[in-house]
């Protein structure tokens, strides 16, 4: 693959850094936490309370607690946010609500309990937004996929079904393999990607006025600094100015970056297809 | 004592209030010698005046003080909120969240004292020194700590909010509260992060909150006490009113976002008060709200005595991808096919930029800014996107540019008058959007994205009347995603990321000056003139730095 010019503007691949300038944290993963923190239901008392709520409660306020025909949605419910432990919804169920046709249940603490538990675990559920799982992602033609891995995707190129990519469907699953393929090289937070495998690792090439070049592993990249590490093992930063010196790059995944603007939706589907084939 | 050294004294003491608190008149001309609302003044242009530091001695930049602030319960701190307890040395559990403990906000310099925030922090600084002057920290009760974007000040009194969604005011000149009051319940996930602005005598306090399918709001509140004065909700309260055609019922209008996280900007002369508007809700799933979804990722003008809304603009009809309108609308005077103009332009999270004429709404220009967009079908006759609908999430996924994101966000942009240039710092990125589900009333964001590559951050002058690129300055490594602030000593300051701050050529692009921090900057650079010295202040994670130049 032939060297770039960092100079002449060529991007480089670089990070999402989605969570760095997002409003919103991605939940869980150091983003803070939400209002009612994130605590850890006991799966238990949620399995006992979907039973208990479905039977007693699912007629009307439907079986997912979204709302049915007469009751309301009690995810959204402002009066079940406000309640930590079943004490603002217990005289709810005991009660009922004579005014909006709820009859009342004669429901003990226990299960009221749980009721309470269970209702909260689905607002946690709605609200963890960055861990909600993925479906189905397996929905494209395999033999379309393998005529645009060895057609117009041009994967062939770098890549073999029987050599690299051997039993690549057992290793990982689908939703992973997917990922892997869009952007092989893994996140590390902010700025540059420039650790990883070695057949990932960007090369970088120093040329000095003098004449003297230098070549190795980038190690950083920004207008006032180069570092990379060469063959040897030693470690060499230069500063820039400019053009001055020259620095060019070779990023062995910039294809996969390319193909981001060249996919189209079905493409990445009939490509996840056939990858998952490949067992 | 005397009667006349009585009366000395009694001027004194009046002299002396007066000169602590905060001269309305500051508000309503380019500041110089303050920074007294988050934007330096009312147009949200982020430009000064100031020339001291000019192209001709920016080489010559000196480091002038740093300040580390310690957020938490400190030895000192003066405490207040509603929270549990928090022991003296500890930072609370609210506030572990990575990242959040970063200054976001603009700090406002009055009258020699600087005032900024992190979320449930306000600190006092002496804008000479550095020095700390005193330390308020406020006990929560809970919500997102994601980031504050700083105070407003309104005579001696100071208002911020919290992310339990408080709005606090403290005196100026001790750090001591005065009141509290609660705008939005923290149980519902609301949060809040703006910086009130403060206009006469109206508080506008808005709110964030985007995991349980909330309406939004915009509230002025009474300096004095913390009253409401009006609200204004992101949409329609009821079928049948203005946009409710919008939506499918009143389920979704009453769940249906639109937070006002970001402070909006304001024309004295107009009386109206600029906003950008959140996203719908669910975030990332649109099946149970067909529709335009009004109010929301719109700009809106409001009567800022009454909270009526008089125009507005969808940014982006039906979104579902989180990209809020809620960016600086930045507030232009100038030629627009020879004509002397009002107008408003916005660099947006969708990737577009807009310019409006700020007396009615009407678009002037649309363009896009980044070159990896995939998610429009273009533009329709009143110059909004039309979204392509192939694009909102699936099951299976669709690979969507920019990244929810988005191709820019909360920190400022910067219009400059004399090269008539409006900068904004971008990002190209992508994500692929997976719907989760698939219920027919989705609840909380409904989808997942998930980030698949970046072509990583450029800096960007854009014509205000084209919305073209005129030069750029792509980083290369990583996004750019700091503030900006343009000066008339023809300077632009802003940060890359790899923890520079630098000074470029409005004009070109060229690079004139860097410094490298402890972080990367984290707000948008400020200037002011402070004994006749111009300094810049500029906020890199937990620290604040000053520079001046040496003559």
């Amino acid at each position: 693959m032939p060297y770039r010019n960092v100079a002449l503007g060529v991007a480089l691949v670089l990070l999402a850094s989605i969570s760095l300038t997002a409003q919103t944290p991605r939940a869980g993963i150091g983003g803070g936490f939400t209002g009612r923190g994130y605590p850890v239901y006991d799966s238990a008392a949620v399995e006992r309370g979907q039973k208990a709520f479905v039977s007693s409660c699912g007629f009307c306020h439907g079986a997912n607690a979204k709302g049915g025909e007469s009751g309301p949605d009690l995810l959204r419910s402002v009066l079940v946010l406000d309640d930590d432990n079943g004490e603002r919804i217990g005289p709810v169920i005991l009660n009922g609500r004579a005014d909006k046709g709820m009859p009342k249940f004669a429901l003990s603490q226990a299960q009221i309990s749980d009721i309470a538990t269970f209702l909260h675990n689905g607002i946690r559920a709605a609200s963890l937004h960055g861990v909600y799982p993925i479906i189905d992602i397996v929905t494209g033609d395999p033999k379309a996929g393998q005529a645009y891995f060895n057609g117009s995707g041009k994967c062939n190129t770098c890549h073999s079904v029987a050599g690299d990519l051997k039993g690549i469907g057992s290793k990982y699953d689908p939703v992973t393999l997917q990922g892997k393929f869009l952007m092989p090289r893994t996140a590390a937070p902010g700025g540059l990607q420039v650790a990883g495998r070695d057949a990932a690792q960007i090369i970088v090439k120093v040329s000095l006025s003098s004449g003297q070049s230098f070549e190795g592993k980038l190690q950083h990249l920004d207008d006032f600094n180069v570092a990379l590490i060469d063959s040897s093992g030693e470690y060499r930063s230069f500063a820039r100015d400019g053009d001055t010196p020259r620095v060019e790059i070779r990023d062995p995944l910039q294809a996969h970056l390319d193909m981001l603007r060249k996919y189209t939706d079905a493409d990445m589907h009939n490509l996840t297809a056939y990858l998952v084939t490949l067992k | 004592m005397n009667r006349l050294l009585l009366l000395s004294v009694f001027v004194l003491t009046q002299i002396t209030l007066l000169a602590q608190g905060l001269d309305p008149i500051l508000l309503t001309r380019p500041a110089t010698d303050a920074w007294p609302t988050h934007n330096g003044d009312y147009s949200g242009r982020r430009f000064s005046t100031l020339n001291q530091i000019n192209q001709s001695n920016v080489k010559h930049m000196r480091l002038a003080w740093v300040y580390r602030a310690a957020p938490g319960h400190t030895a000192g701190s003066i405490i207040g909120g509603e929270g549990p307890d928090v022991p003296e040395g500890g930072v609370a559990a609210a506030a572990t969240g990575a990242g959040s403990m970063t200054i976001k906000s603009t700090p406002l310099m009055v009258n020699g004292v600087l005032y900024f925030t992190m979320p449930d922090n306000v600190w006092a600084v002496d804008a000479r020194s550095g020095r700390q002057l005193w330390h308020y920290f406020w006990k929560t009760r809970g919500g997102i700590h994601v980031g504050n974007r700083g105070v407003g000040m309104y005579g001696n009194w100071l208002y911020f909010e919290t992310p339990d969604d408080y709005l606090v005011s403290l005196d100026a000149r001790t750090g001591k509260e005065r009141w509290h009051v609660e705008i939005a319940d923290v149980k519902q996930e609301y949060f809040s992060t703006p910086a009130p602005i403060i206009i006469g005598n109206h508080i506008m306090v808005g709110t964030g909150g985007d995991s349980l399918d909330v309406p939004g709001f915009l509230e002025a509140r009474d300096p004095e006490t913390g009253a409401l004065q009006w609200k204004w909700w992101s949409e329609p309260l009821k079928k049948g009113d203005p946009g409710s055609e919008t939506w499918p019922d009143d389920y979704a209008m009453r769940h249906g976002g639109g937070m006002t996280w970001l402070p909006g900007t304001y024309d004295p002369q107009l009386h109206l008060y600029y906003i950008g508007t959140g996203n719908p809700n669910p975030v990332e799933t649109g099946r149970s709200r067909k529709g335009d979804n009004l109010w929301t990722c719109s700009i809106v003008a409001l009567n800022v005595d009454t909270g009526k809304l008089v125009w507005y603009f969808q940014s982006s009809p039906h979104d579902t991808h989180d990209w809020d309108a809620a960016q600086t609308p930045v507030l232009i005077d100038g030629q627009f096919n020879g004509q002397q103009r009002k107008m408003l332009a916005q660099a947006n999270r969708n990737g577009y930029f807009f310019l409006l004429d700020r007396t009615n709404g009407k678009n002037l220009a649309t363009a896009p800014m980044i070159e990896t967009m995939n998610w429009s079908l273009g533009i329709d006759a009143k110059g909004q996107p039309i979204p392509n609908p192939a694009k909102e999430a699936t099951t299976d996924g669709v690979l969507v540019s920019p990244n929810s994101g988005g191709a820019t966000n909360w920190p400022s942009p910067s219009f400059d008058p004399e090269t008539g240039l409006f900068y904004v710092g971008t990002s190209e990125t992508f994500s692929v959007f997976y719907l989760t589900d698939t219920d027919p009333h989705p609840e909380g964001y409904g989808a997942v994205q998930r980030g698949a590559g970046s072509y990583g951050g450029t800096l960007r002058a854009i014509d205000y009347k084209t919305g073209k690129t005129v030069w750029q300055h792509h980083y290369p490594g990583g996004v750019g995603a700091a503030g900006i602030l343009t000066t008339a000593g023809k300077l632009l300051f802003t940060g890359d990321n790899s923890q520079h701050l630098i000074a470029y050529d409005p004009a070109n692009g060229k690079i004139l000056w860097h410094a490298g921090l402890g972080a990367n900057v984290s707000n948008g650079p400020e200037t002011y003139l402070l004994d006749e010295q111009q300094y810049l202040v500029v906020g890199a994670a937990d620290l604040l730095y000053a520079f001046t130049v040496e003559e």
